[in-house]
Parts: structure tokens; C-alpha cells; sequence
């Protein structure tokens, strides 16, 4: 069992707040990843969890133990990091065996450890060999090993895929995925990518300057963002934000931006009007008016097929432009006129402080 | 896990407290570190300059003690002269002269070192076959003791030897050149044999400043159609600059300091062409056995090197400041 | 003048080439010369046009220094019979000295160096001015102390001991030993260390097992740089020794003012045995050099 309590944490370097009064239980078990653009505070979290950084304010429990005062080998943690740091001049079998040597295990049960962690992730070939002769995927799977052989309770992982190729991310993605399947131990995991916050996360924290913004599962992230923020950091591609303003028309309110008007739900009928933000997933936009919902007129500028799905860019004053993805099999022209339909349940609604209007 | 240690989290110190113990321990691991070198320091560098300031208001010398040749006898048997001795240190024509030969034989080292080692490794820091043979040989001065290349100086260097005959078959004529013991060239010799001594040490900080130049400003700047001694000029010698103070002034600092070759070949002859500064107080402490006015020299001669080192140290600072700030890396990410 | 491409460069090889064959002689020719001078029998030492290469090579000199051999010659124009004194000193008990000196001395400067360095470079235990501070021990020039250090030295029974010039010698060589070291360990990465940390290891632990073996192509390079200034060390070892502790820079020193005029084959004899120890381990340990003499003064 291990519970990982973080109660009114604050790191603070000089003048600079990197993390702001953070409040956060971490269950038995859990595959917690936390996610943010650079500099939000993830790591400083991470490496305030594992010791290496000594909060200015606040506490850490494991298991209901204050563990501030504890150095980082005596709090039952794992920690995997970006660089893997694998010690270069010592094989990869004395690589994996040094925390237990540190832990004065005997001999012969190092040995039958060492075997048995490196066939769960799958490197007795590379035992005798050198770091440096090991590929950047394989050092990671070391650097895991490594880490599982001490069996510690919970896992701190500090962007560990983001030395690695896309193809082997997805692959060792997995991994990670598989063996906290199997090792049911709590996983902390911090990166900058929100895909692999998705598909790896039990409960994603979202962090950004120093603060929690939003947590929950993957879904909920994606389906309900409580904030712009959240909303243009998750999904791929962004979800189409458009600024512009709410404007009172009679019973009803209107969105009113330099690319298009259209008018909004019922639902947002007693909002407060105001300068704000538009927002609708590419996948939510609906192209033929079929679905309900506003529609507006629009020339195709540019059309993207990815197989599966279809891509279409349209253009509009923002920097970034209007997408749309549509079914692949769809035939849709460059500079071909359509309609874009905007289904109510699939339009969010930011104020100006980027706050969700409901 | 277990819960043995909790502690009352309302203990009032305890946020600190971790970084208490640390901090304690970095303390301790500090001190011991620095115990012993401050023990030598305290116990036998400090009592040598107490001495030194003694003996140079209390004139003594090896002959006043006599037969009696123990510690406190020294004391007993020398004299209060107040400020004589500074007075006659800093009147004296062959101390003046001493300080003058140095700063020459320094400064001519220093650049010959300089420019030498700095050739060569300009000429070898690309791969080239041969590298590593040249590379080899060219370190090998340095692994030679210099009082043995005083003494092998001498052999190649004297009336009859390899180097008049050499000479000789090149211009066709007998030559016997007196390169040691003719006043004029003395000096210049010794420092011929410290540069060929010492270029290695040049050669090997250029040859890793060259090598650890990064490519791509260099690469730009020729596409950019820069002429290759322009890029030398503008953009390897200015990123070079912190290591070519470094190797300036470490050299300049040691052949000040020279001995071997100059007290062992030549004993600061013929005439006084070779006394330089360790040469001469040499002479005065331990020939004429003068300790008193060896003592007021060398605190001298301490000032003037403590002013140098000080200088140095400051270009150095600046130069490593401007260094770190050009290779400033950004602030950890998260 | 337009030169192609290629001329350019077969012409930059030669000049290349040219220069650097012209100092390779410069610097092999003094070392030739003391190997050939070292198997010359007595009558070639001084001949005109001097002898390059002996074809009366002779272990002779060798014998009289090395070995416990009295050599006996005739002078060839007065009948004279000199008698040239076996070893002067003891050059075999010298090799001794100064084998035991320079390597306690530099083993002691380059290990306390080393972990000095650590403390600098992760806990700042000395700020950036004593660092160059520091420097001071080195530069200032030791005729400046040696007077009242021997008279200090005699009254505390350290004149000539090994303690009293290993003492010294690890003064003078530590500031090489922290600012070279240091310019190594600045580049171990953290992680490194931290990964140690949390697998529970302790902090001199760490340094032994992770932080000083990334290191050690620098530290063997600093082990050799500071050998060489150690061996070769001549002033403190002239002043601070008498009879029992003899070097072997100070044992060649006494050749040059022996009252029987110049002896250049022993002096050969001998140096060829100064030098030979430091060239052997220049040479097992070259590839270490390359890096390692930057002080910090270079990135990579």
C-alpha cells in the first residue's frame, strides 16, 4: 500500500514561484502523469516527490509519513529519468544490480533479480554489454530495469520518452503501459506531450504555472476542459479556438467574430456578454447541414488526407487556421464551397480570462 | 514501508530541517576536505613567512650562528636592523637587474611557448595522416626532466659539439659559436631550452581549445563566403581567447619561477647574464648564506608576484565569466 | 595565382608536412642525442667532428652509473689513469626517492584534489575567488620560502625526510590537481549522481563508484602532468635534502660539479634513466592527454 500526499506544496527559487500551493492525493496504484507546457512546474513536483528538491513550503506524505526530511534513497522510490543516466562505465547487468548492491542484498539473490527483471522487460541479451553500445531504446528499458529491480512502490518517471524517435515512443509507451498492468504499483509520470498523457494516465494533472488547472481521466480531460488552456493543450489536432465577442440578440446570445457570426445554443442564453472564445474539436465540425446547429458558408483552402481521416483547413484571421476532419472516404475539392455545421453539445465557450462559460 | 519515523508534522522546524542536515553535512564533508591542506598551510607555510618577516628586520646569517646550529640559536644570534636591509633591497642594482632578466626571460618564453605550440596545433588539430605520430613526439619535451635537458643543452650546444657542426655543414663554413657561456646569448639560450621544454604544454591547450570549437559557426561563416583567415580571425580566435590567457599566463607564472636550467647549467653566469630573480636570491641565501637579506627579497619579490598573479586572476575571471555566460544553458524545464 | 581546390590542398599538406617534420626533428634531436651520447665510450664524448651514432657502443656508462661498477681509462695523451667514481651517490637509492616522493605526493594531491574539486563543483565549498585564490600556492615562486621553510623544516626534524618534500610537493601541485579535476567533474551530469541517490547510495559512495570513474581519463591525465612537475622537481629537493634524501634530478645535479670535468656519457647514462620512466607512462597513457589540460578554460 502507499498513498502519496501532497499537502499545500510551494517551491519557490528566489524571486521565482515555480510551484504554487499544490493540494494533490495520489492513490495506491495509479497512473498519474502530469502534463504542462516547459516550465509549468511538472518536474520541480517530481523532483520535490523524489528529494532531490526541498519544497519551501508544505508537506509530503508517503503513507501518511511526512517524508520532507527523508533523502531520496529512503522514501521506497523508483525514479526513471530523461536522460536514462545509466552509469557508462559499468556493464548493463552491474547497472541493474547497483541499487541492490547499495541495499547489501546478497550475491546470488542479485544475480536471480537481475535475470528476472531483465527477461519482464525484455533485455537478457543486452546484460553483458556496455551502455554505450545500447540503443536509445534499449537504454531506456535498462534505465526502467534499473529501477524495478529495488521494487519500490511508486515509479517517478521524468519525460523518459522524450529522448526517443516517435516510433519507439509509441513502442515503449506501451511498455510502460503493460508493466503498470503488471506491477499494479503507482506510477508518476511527467511529460510535455499530450498524447502520451492520453493513452497512458489513469488521472491526468494538467499544470501550468505552478498550478494544477485541471485533473481528472483522459476523457474527462478531453470532453470537458475547464478552461482555454486545457482546451487548446489537449487533442490532435487543437480544437479550433476563435476569439471574438457575445453579443445579447434579444432572447438569445450571438457570437460575433471578424470570420464569421453565428448564433449560440439556448443553453448559453443568460451568459454574460463580453469579449470571449469560440471553441470546436475539428472532429465535432460537421461539414453538410445534417446535424442541426448554426451553419456558415466556406471556400476549402486546403485539403489533407491521412488515409483514415480527411483534413480540411479553412482560412480565417487567426493565426491558425479552421480545421475540420471529415471520414476519408469523403470526396471533398480544394476551394470547393461547403457548409460547416457547429452541433450545439460540441461548442465551448471561453470568457476573456479564459475561464469555461457554461 | 514502514511508519517508524513520523514525525509530528506540527513540529515547528521541521520544514527546514532536512535542509538543516544537509546543509550540515556539506559542512562537515567541507571541512574535512579542507582540514588537512589548511593544516600544512597553518603549520608550515604560515611559521615560514612568520620567519621570513622576522628574519628580514633581524639580520642574520648562517655564519653569525656559528658552531650552534639549533633552531633557537638563529634568534639568539641575530640582530634588530629595522628597515636597513628594505632600504639596501631597494637600492640594489643587481636586484633590479635580477627583476629585469626575469621579466624578459618570462616574456620571451611566454610568447615562444605561445606562438610555437599554438602553430602547431593549428596545423594538426584536423585529422591528417600522421596525427597521432606527430602528436606523440611533439609531447615529449615535456616528459623530460629539465635538468636533464640543461645538461643534454650543454652537450649539443657546447664549442665542439652537434649543433656548430650542423651549423657548419648547412653554410658550408666551420662554425663555432659559444652559445652558453658568451654573456650576450646566455640568457637567450636557457630560454631557447624552456620553450623547446614547455611548447607541449601549449600545444596540447590549443590543440583542445581548437579541438572544442564548435563546427557549425565556423561552417556558416565560409558559406557566408568568409576567407579562411577571417574565420581564424573573427570566429575561432575570439572563442579561443579564455584558453589563450589561460596558457599565457600559466606559462609566464612558471618560467618566472625557473631554476634547473639556469642555476644548473650556469650558476647565473657567465657574469650575472643568467641571475635572474630565483637565481639571485639563490645566490644571496644560499651562498653567502645571507638569510636576512634573502628574506627582505623575497618578500619583495613576493609582492611584485602577488601583484602579477592578482592581475592575472582577475583577466581570468573575466574571461571564465564571459565563457560561462556565452554556454549559459537555460533554466532546468518543468 | 588561381589554384584549384585540390592544389590547395596537396599544397597546405606539404607546407603541413614540411613544418611539422622540421619541428619533429627539433624535438627528437636533443633526446637522440642523450641516448647516443649514453653508449658512447669516454675518448667520443668530446670528439670533433662529434659522433653521432657510437660504432664503439658501450654499456660502459651505464655500468659506472647504474651498476656498482669503478671504471678505470687512460687518458690517451698524458698516460694519465683516471679513475671515474662508480656512482657518485646512489643513483639506484635515489630512483627510489624520487619514485616514492613524486608518487605519494601526486597520488595524495590528485586524490584530495579530486574530491576538493567535487565539493567546489556541487556544493560551491569554495566560492569562485578562493578558487583562484588557490592558484597562489602554485604561482608564487618557491626560492621565496624554501630559506625560512629549511630553518622551520630543521627545527621541526623534517629536514630532509620524505615527509617534508612530499608535504611541499602536495602544496604546490594541489592547485593543478583541483582546477584540472574540476573541469572534468563540472561535466558528469547531475542525473548521473541523482540516479545513484535514489538507487540509495551514500555521497561518498557516490563519488567513488560513479562520479571519479567518469572521470578517470581526466584524472590520469592530471596524474601525469602533476608526476612530471613532481619528478622533475630540482630547487626544493637541492635545499631540503642533504645526505639521506637524495632525487634523482638532484643526483644528476652533483655529475655537473664533479671536480673530474665533464663526464657526458654518465650524465647521458643517467638521464636516459630520469627520463625513461616518465616517457613510458606519457606514452601507456597518451590518448588520456588530449583532454584534460583546459582548466575549465574550454567547453565541449
Amino acid at each position: 500500500m502507499s498513498r502519496i500526499e501532497l499537502v499545500d506544496l510551494r517551491k519557490e527559487y528566489g524571486n521565482v514561484v515555480a510551484v504554487k500551493a499544490m493540494d494533490l492525493t495520489i492513490e495506491d496504484g495509479e497512473f498519474i502523469v502530469f502534463v504542462g507546457p516547459s516550465g509549468c512546474g511538472k518536474t520541480t513536483t517530481l523532483r520535490m516527490i523524489a528529494g532531490f528538491e526541498d519544497p519551501t513550503n508544505g508537506e509530503i506524505r508517503i503513507d501518511g509519513t511526512v517524508v520532507n526530511e527523508k533523502e531520496p534513497g529512503d522514501r521506497d522510490l523508483g525514479m526513471v529519468f530523461q536522460s536514462h543516466a545509466l552509469f557508462p562505465h559499468k556493464n548493463v547487468a552491474d547497472n541493474i544490480a547497483f541499487g541492490l548492491r547499495m541495499k547489501k542484498v546478497p550475491q546470488d539473490e542479485q544475480a536471480a533479480k537481475v535475470k528476472e527483471v531483465s527477461e519482464l522487460v525484455r533485455i537478457t541479451h543486452l546484460l553483458g554489454k556496455m551502455p554505450a553500445q545500447c540503443s536509445g531504446g534499449e537504454s531506456q528499458r535498462i534505465a526502467l530495469a534499473r529501477t524495478l529491480v529495488t521494487e519500490p512502490s511508486n515509479f517517478l518517471l521524468d519525460e523518459p520518452l522524450s529522448s526517443l524517435d516517435a516510433k519507439l515512443r509509441r513502442e515503449l509507451r506501451a511498455e510502460c503501459d503493460r508493466l503498470h498492468d503488471e506491477l499494479q504499483k503507482t506510477f508518476i509520470y511527467v511529460t510535455h506531450d499530450q498524447e502520451e498523457a492520453m493513452t497512458l494516465a489513469d488521472r491526468i494533472i494538467v499544470m501550468n504555472q505552478g498550478e494544477i488547472v485541471q485533473q481528472g481521466t483522459p476523457m474527462e480531460i478531453y470532453s470537458d476542459p475547464v478552461s482555454y488552456f486545457v482546451a487548446d493543450f489537449f487533442g490532435n489536432p487543437a480544437m479550433n479556438l476563435i476569439d471574438g465577442e457575445f453579443v445579447k440578440n434579444g432572447d438569445s446570445l450571438e457570437f460575433k467574430s471578424a470570420h464569421f457570426d453565428i448564433p449560440l445554443p439556448a443553453k448559453f442564453a443568460n451568459a454574460t456578454p463580453g469579449k470571449g472564445t469560440l471553441g470546436i474539436r475539428p472532429e465535432n465540425v460537421g461539414i453538410g447541414a445534417n446535424s442541426g446547429g448554426a451553419t456558415i458558408e466556406r471556400e476549402v483552402e486546403l485539403v489533407e488526407p491521412l488515409g483514415k481521416d480527411t483534413l480540411l483547413y479553412f482560412e480565417t484571421e487567426e493565426s491558425r487556421p479552421f480545421v475540420a476532419v471529415v471520414e476519408g472516404t469523403e470526396d471533398v475539392k480544394r476551394h470547393a464551397s461547403v457548409t460547416i455545421n457547429f452541433p450545439d453539445d460540441a461548442i465551448f465557450l471561453f470568457g476573456a480570462n479564459g475561464d469555461r462559460i457554461r | 514501508m514502514t511508519a517508524d519515523s513520523t514525525l509530528p508534522s506540527d513540529m515547528a522546524p521541521q520544514l527546514n530541517s532536512r535542509a538543516a542536515t544537509r546543509a550540515q553535512g556539506v559542512r562537515r564533508f567541507k571541512w574535512t576536505v579542507l582540514s588537512p591542506l589548511i593544516a600544512l598551510m597553518v603549520f608550515i607555510l604560515l611559521p615560514a613567512f612568520v620567519l621570513q618577516g622576522y628574519f628580514s628586520f633581524f639580520s642574520f646569517s648562517i655564519f653569525d650562528a656559528g658552531d650552534d646550529t639549533s633552531f633557537l640559536s638563529y634568534f639568539r644570534a641575530s640582530e634588530w636592523v629595522g628597515l636597513d636591509l628594505w632600504k639596501d633591497a631597494l637600492t640594489d642594482d643587481k636586484f633590479g637587474f635580477a627583476i629585469i632578466r626575469s621579466l624578459l626571460f618570462a616574456v620571451g618564453v611566454t610568447v615562444g611557448c605561445f606562438v610555437i605550440g599554438f602553430a602547431l596545433a593549428l596545423l594538426m588539430y584536423r585529422p591528417f595522416r600522421g596525427q597521432g605520430f606527430y602528436y606523440i613526439f611533439f609531447i615529449l619535451p615535456m616528459l623530460t626532466v629539465p635538468i636533464v635537458i640543461a645538461y643534454t643543452g650543454e652537450m649539443i650546444l657546447y664549442q665542439n659539439g652537434p649543433l656548430n657542426d650542423i651549423i657548419g655543414m648547412v653554410t658550408g663554413t666551420r662554425s663555432d659559436a659559444q652559445f652558453l657561456y658568451k654573456q650576450e646569448v646566455a640568457l637567450t639560450t636557457i630560454a631557447a631550452m624552456e620553450i623547446w621544454n614547455w611548447t607541449p604544454f601549449s600545444f596540447i591547450i590549443m590543440m583542445a581549445g581548437l579541438a572544442s570549437l564548435p563546427k557549425e559557426p565556423q561552417e556558416a561563416a565560409q558559406i557566408l563566403g568568409a576567407s579562411k583567415w577571417r574565420i581564424f580571425w573573427e570566429v575561432q580566435l575570439p572563442l579561443l581567447r579564455p584558453v589563450i590567457l589561460l596558457a599565457l599566463i600559466l606559462r609566464f607564472l612558471e618560467s618566472m619561477a625557473e631554476f634547473p636550467k639556469t642555476w644548473g647549467l650556469l650558476q647565473g653566469g657567465p657574469g650575472s647574464a643568467t641571475e635572474t630573480i630565483p637565481v639571485y636570491i639563490f645566490i644571496t641565501a644560499w651562498q653567502f648564506f645571507d638569510i636576512s637579506y634573502g628574506a627582505v627579497l623575497s618578500y619583495l619579490v613576493l609582492f611584485m608576484m602577488m601583484a602579477i598573479v592578482m592581475s592575472a586572476i582577475w583577466l581570468l575571471r573575466r574571461e571564465k565569466k564571459s565563457l560561462d555566460a556565452m554556454y549559459e544553458t537555460k533554466p532546468q524545464e518543468g | 595565382m588561381a589554384m584549384t581546390k585540390s592544389q590547395r590542398r596537396i599544397s597546405y599538406a606539404a607546407f603541413r608536412y614540411l613544418v611539422l617534420t622540421f619541428w619533429l626533428l627539433v624535438v627528437a634531436f636533443p633526446i637522440f642525442w642523450m641516448v647516443s651520447t649514453s653508449f658512447k665510450p669516454d675518448r667520443e664524448w668530446f670528439a670533433w667532428p662529434p659522433v653521432y651514432i657510437s660504432e664503439n657502443a658501450t654499456l660502459q656508462n651505464y655500468l659506472a652509473v647504474w651498476g656498482d661498477v669503478t671504471t678505470h681509462s687512460v687518458d690517451e695523451q698524458t698516460g694519465e689513469i683516471k679513475t671515474y667514481a662508480q656512482s657518485l651517490q646512489r643513483p639506484w637509492q635515489a630512483l627510489g626517492n624520487s619514485a616514492l616522493i613524486s608518487v605519494i605526493a601526486t597520488t595524495l594531491s590528485v586524490l584530495f584534489g579530486s574530491v576538493l574539486a567535487y565539493g567546489v563543483s556541487r556544493y560551491q565549498i569554495l566560492s569562485e575567488g578562493r578558487m583562484f585564490q588557490l592558484l597562489m600556492l602554485r604561482m608564487v615562486p618557491p626560492i621565496v620560502l624554501v630559506a625560512p621553510i629549511s630553518i622551520w623544516y630543521s627545527a621541526l626534524g623534517l629536514l630532509d625526510t620524505i615527509l617534508g618534500l612530499v608535504m611541499l610537493y602536495f602544496l604546490t601541485t594541489l592547485p593543478y590537481a583541483v582546477w584540472m579535476s574540476k573541469s572534468f567533474i563540472d561535466e558528469v551530469p547531475r542525473e548521473m549522481e541523482q540516479a545513484a541517490e535514489i538507487l540509495g547510495a551514500s555521497r561518498w559512495r557516490t563519488i567513488w563508484e560513479v562520479v571519479l570513474p567518469l572521470v578517470r581519463s581526466g584524472l590520469v591525465a592530471t596524474f601525469l602532468f602533476i608526476l612530471i612537475l613532481t619528478w622533475s622537481e630540482y630547487l626544493l629537493a637541492l635545499l631540503l635534502s642533504k645526505a639521506q634524501i637524495v632525487t634523482l634530478p638532484v643526483e644528476l645535479s652533483k655529475y655537473q660539479g664533479s671536480t673530474e670535468g665533464r663526464v657526458y656519457g654518465r650524465q647521458a647514462a643517467l638521464s636516459v634513466g630520469i627520463t625513461l620512466p616518465l616517457i613510458v607512462v606519457g606514452m601507456i597513457i597518451r590518448k588520456h592527454l588530449a583532454r584534460g589540460f583546459s582548466f575549465g578554460m574550454v567547453r565541449r
